[in-house]
């Protein structure tokens, strides 16, 4: 399984290597000089690939997180925050251009894993990096911060007052495989703060992260001398918890033994953000449920379904559809069918593991039982062969997570209230609400399911898009790292007995709520 | 039922795949066309599936209840109250427990005990049973626990159980194990693969070991799917030499599930007391088949090839025979492999597997 490196061709963000040996990590340049590497087989055996691996051992963490420091003190500490953002967002085109080696491998590696179609991998990596092209950083920052600036020095916020953010020195990442492009983000969020990363891939997807990171190095040295993207073996405790310590910050993603350990182990005062497993549903309204807008409707449906094999925390599960409208909630399902059959071909599930396969064979015998007994007015509708898609209709609201690759339960129901009882006893497992509604019962649906306390709500079709200037995991994506220098020194005028609170001082008297 | 107790009892292990096919093929429609009538919720399944007693010719197309329906239906023909034993199931999806209530557990208990007298006591030996795992009073609704206190009864000069109001009892192990080496007196131990592993890891802890006479035996269960703890098949062998002294020649692996009466065995055993090296997988007795279906198109898969598994049991009387599983193996010449878990042992990501949430629903009642 293991042997050492000889003179293969090596997959570098500069040419396209497609094929050969990947290299599935990342290290600063003075820092790789000095790591040892081996070769490992990933994926299943009859399809796996050969990826050069650094070798992780606790000495190895600890030199790399001390070179990460002092890289991130020396390059990265003084470097104005909107350089780095045009960085980030120029290496964010890089993975746009049809013909650039860093698109190029990224598709062939990722396609290579076997997780996703190509397809899919393109799709997604168009949906991962556009947003964080052409600005986009720079306006995720300032969503978040209100200005990048305060990121350089002590800059005035909304009401006045000289105010500093500082990132953590380093952080932890580690990654789930689930999706492809879940690295991105989170490595431009701690580089967009000025911060080192060492980050851990996930075996089921140990490609874009260090491809990333190798782009990004291409660009700006400096930067890259600020990262470190490495594969073990989760559940490794020497290393596991070497890592995990000390870490100052730690951005997770994984299983609930996996998150509920990290908040055991990292340190007291550590900035720990864990995002542990989610699915998500829809709500589709009567009044959108027209004649003429069934075909875009359902397409927008199936897409959502069908992004990531349903791999996603984004990825619907099920879909309530309220009776009443011009068209039936078992039109809409029919419609949903015929939509989901059409994307075998236009975004193509990957070939299943037969466990996979048999988990969705005997959920799809298990609604055809149903289906027998008349009961709930259950019907199966289901890709024409094998188990590209299975459809599950059924009257009434429930919350029931489906075994995934294309497989979704549509509710008839007779309102939002039906609905939010459905899924507010398993609320903490929603991460979205795709909705579809028309008009002002858009604010008033959205109020009634902002209440169950699912992060994110928004429009059936873009559930798998969610903004940067978002939250994830109801969890914004800089705030909770930052620590904030404020500086009170205001005029000398000011000192003295502090007033009190309704007299606060607003300098163009704008309502600004922000903290 | 009494034929079928004689059936059972009496159909010889070389006739697999050649004469008792016929018997077993009339058995099973028998049974099927029965079930179709005596369980609702399955005949209207059989019907609606295009496959009911009426269009079934070859045992084949007995159409295969969803092991999930166990829980969402009723799936026995007992009228409620007239059960003597009611089973929950585990490990398969759909939320609230599976129940398989029976009224009689003669066919349940024949083939329990020949398949286990032909596995683990070839040598006809009347052994003293060490359990790790409760009575079947502590846990009366564990198909396990029920098959292991009559194995001890018909089959053991004796027991001992080891756990005791859901707490492992460690010091009884390390007592009649201490005991039986010491008179040089061969035993049985019956368990999960998790409990024994738990007992090895703390006798590797404190540095306990028992050299335990020849003949001493082990069958455990479980371990290969549907727990947290991934446990290797040769870890655990390693495990029961190292701290027992019984080599693999003398441990038994049993498959097996709460909807079905009858349980598959590994022929290690057996192959020891007939001088020959063992075959891989698990033997199918006689009056059961298991079929392998292609997982994405439900044809039947040929020998070798993986595939999900559909078990027809004659033992099932009063549920339904034929039970389709999500486990996944193949078959070679009346033996079956089972495949590993998914490949990944990282698969959760950021999406919840829907049966680990039905794991914890299930966790908070």
């Amino acid at each position: 399984m293991l042997a050492p490196l000889r003179g293969v061709p090596r997959a570098r963000a500069g040419r396209a290597v497609t094929q050969g040996l990947f290299d599935a990590f990342y290290l600063p340049p003075n820092v790789e000089r000095e790591a040892e590497t081996t070769v490992q087989r990933f994926g299943p055996a009859h399809d796996s690939i050969e990826l050069r691996l650094a070798t992780v051992t606790p000495a190895s963490i600890v030199t790399w997180i001390d070179a990460l420091v002092a890289a991130r003190e020396e390059l990265l500490a003084r470097k104005p925050a909107a350089e780095i953002h045009r960085v980030l967002e120029r290496v964010a085109m890089r993975f746009l251009y049809p013909e650039s080696p860093a698109r190029r491998n990224a598709i062939a590696w990722l396609a290579r894993l076997g997780r996703f179609s190509e397809p899919m991998i393109e799709r997604a990596l168009e949906d991962t990096f556009r947003p964080l092209t052409a600005g986009g950083v720079a306006r995720w920052v300032a969503s978040e911060l209100g200005s990048a600036a305060v990121l350089d020095a002590p800059s005035v916020d909304r009401r006045g007052v000289p105010r500093r953010a500082s990132g953590p020195e380093w952080m932890l990442q580690i990654y789930a495989g689930n999706v492809p492009g879940l690295p991105v983000w989170p490595l431009y969020s701690a580089l967009a703060m000025k911060t080192a990363v060492l980050a851990k891939t996930s075996s089921q997807e140990p490609v874009l992260a260090p491809l990333l990171a190798r782009t990004i190095a291409e660009e700006d040295s400096d930067l890259g001398a600020c990262m470190a993207i490495v594969w073990w073996k989760g559940g490794t405790d020497e290393l596991d918890l070497t890592a995990i310590r000390d870490a100052p910050a730690v951005l997770a993603f994984g299983g609930e033994l996996a998150t509920e350990r990290i908040a055991r182990e990292a340190h007291p005062e550590a900035r720990v953000v864990l995002h542990g497993p989610k699915v998500s549903v829809a709500y589709v309204s009567g009044a959108s449920l027209t004649r003429s807008a069934l075909g875009s409707l359902a397409a927008r449906a199936a897409h959502d379904v069908a992004l990531y094999d349903q791999q996603g925390c984004l990825s619907p599960h099920a879909i309530y559809v309220e009776r009443g409208g011009e068209i039936g909630p078992a039109a809409f399902a029919s419609a949903l069918g015929s939509a989901l059959e059409e994307l075998r071909d236009g975004l193509p599930r990957r070939a299943l593991e037969p466990e996979q396969a048999a988990r969705v064979q005997l959920y799809r015998a298990q609604a055809h039982f149903e289906e027998a007994q008349e009961k709930r007015g259950t019907r199966v509708l289901a890709s024409s062969e094998g188990t590209d898609w299975t459809l599950i209709y059924e009257d009434g609201a429930r919350f029931e997570p489906t075994p995934a690759y294309r497989t979704v339960r549509v509710h008839a129901v007779s309102g939002a209230d039906e609905v939010v009882e459905a899924l507010t006893p398993a609320a903490r497992y929603i991460e979205a609400i795709g909705l579809e509604a028309k008009g002002s019962e858009k604010r008033v649906l959205a109020a009634a399911f902002s209440g169950t306390g699912v992060p994110r709500i928004a429009a059936l079709g873009s559930l798998q898009s969610p903004a940067l200037s978002g939250t994830h995991g109801g969890v914004h994506r800089l705030l909770p790292f930052l620590r904030w220098t404020t500086v009170e020194m205001g005029a000398s005028k000011r000192a003295g007995p502090p007033r009190p609170p309704a007299k606060t001082r607003r300098p163009s008297g704008k309502k600004g709520k922000r903290s | 039922m009494r034929d079928l107790v004689r059936f059972i009892e009496e159909v010889r292990w070389e006739d697999r795949d050649t004469g008792a096919d016929e018997v077993f093929a009339e058995t099973a429609l028998h049974s099927f066309r029965s079930q179709c009538e005596a369980i609702p919720a399955y005949g209207a399944y059989a019907r609606h599936v295009g496959r009911g007693p009426e269009e079934v010719r070859d045992w084949r197309d007995i159409p295969p209840a969803p092991a999930s329906a166990f829980r969402s239906h009723e799936l026995s023909e007992v009228p409620a109250g007239e059960e003597t034993v009611t089973f929950e199931t585990s490990g398969t999806t759909i939320s609230r427990p599976g129940r398989v209530r029976l009224r009689s557990t003669r066919l349940y208990e024949a083939s329990l005990s020949r398949n286990f007298a032909r596995h683990l006591l070839p040598d006809g030996a009347r052994l003293h049973a060490i359990v790790f795992g409760p009575t079947r009073e502590e846990a009366p609704h564990s198909s396990l626990w029920f098959m292991v206190d009559s194995l001890v009864r018909g089959l053991c000069s004796g027991g001992t159980w080891v756990v005791e109001r859901d707490e492992p009892r460690w010091e009884r192990a390390d007592q009649e194990l201490k005991r039986a080496a010491a008179e040089k007196r061969p035993v049985l131990l019956l368990g999960t693969t998790l409990l024994f592993h738990a007992y090895f890891a703390r006798c590797d802890r404190e540095g306990i070991r028992f050299a335990l006479p020849a003949r001493s035996r082990a069958m455990d269960t479980g371990g290969a799917k549907g727990t947290r703890v991934d446990v290797r098949r040769e870890e655990v062998q390693s495990a029961f030499g190292r701290v027992l002294a019984i080599p693999p020649s003398h441990l038994v692996n049993e498959y097996g599930m709460a909807e079905m009466g009858s349980q598959f065995y590994e022929d290690s055993e057996l192959a020891a007391q007939e001088r020959r090296p063992a075959r891989a997988g698990f033997l199918i007795p006689p009056w059961v088949r298991t079929r392998v279906l292609d997982p994405e198109t439900l044809r039947e898969r040929r020998d070798g090839e993986a595939g999900l598994l559909v078990h027809y049991d004659l033992a099932n009387l009063e549920v339904p025979l034929a039970i389709q599983t999500e486990d996944v193996g193949s078959r070679v010449r009346g033996r079956l492999t089972l495949s590993g878990r998914l490949p990944d042992a990282e698969r959760r990501g950021c999406s919840l597997p829907f049966e680990e949430f039905l794991e914890r629903e299930r966790a908070e009642p």
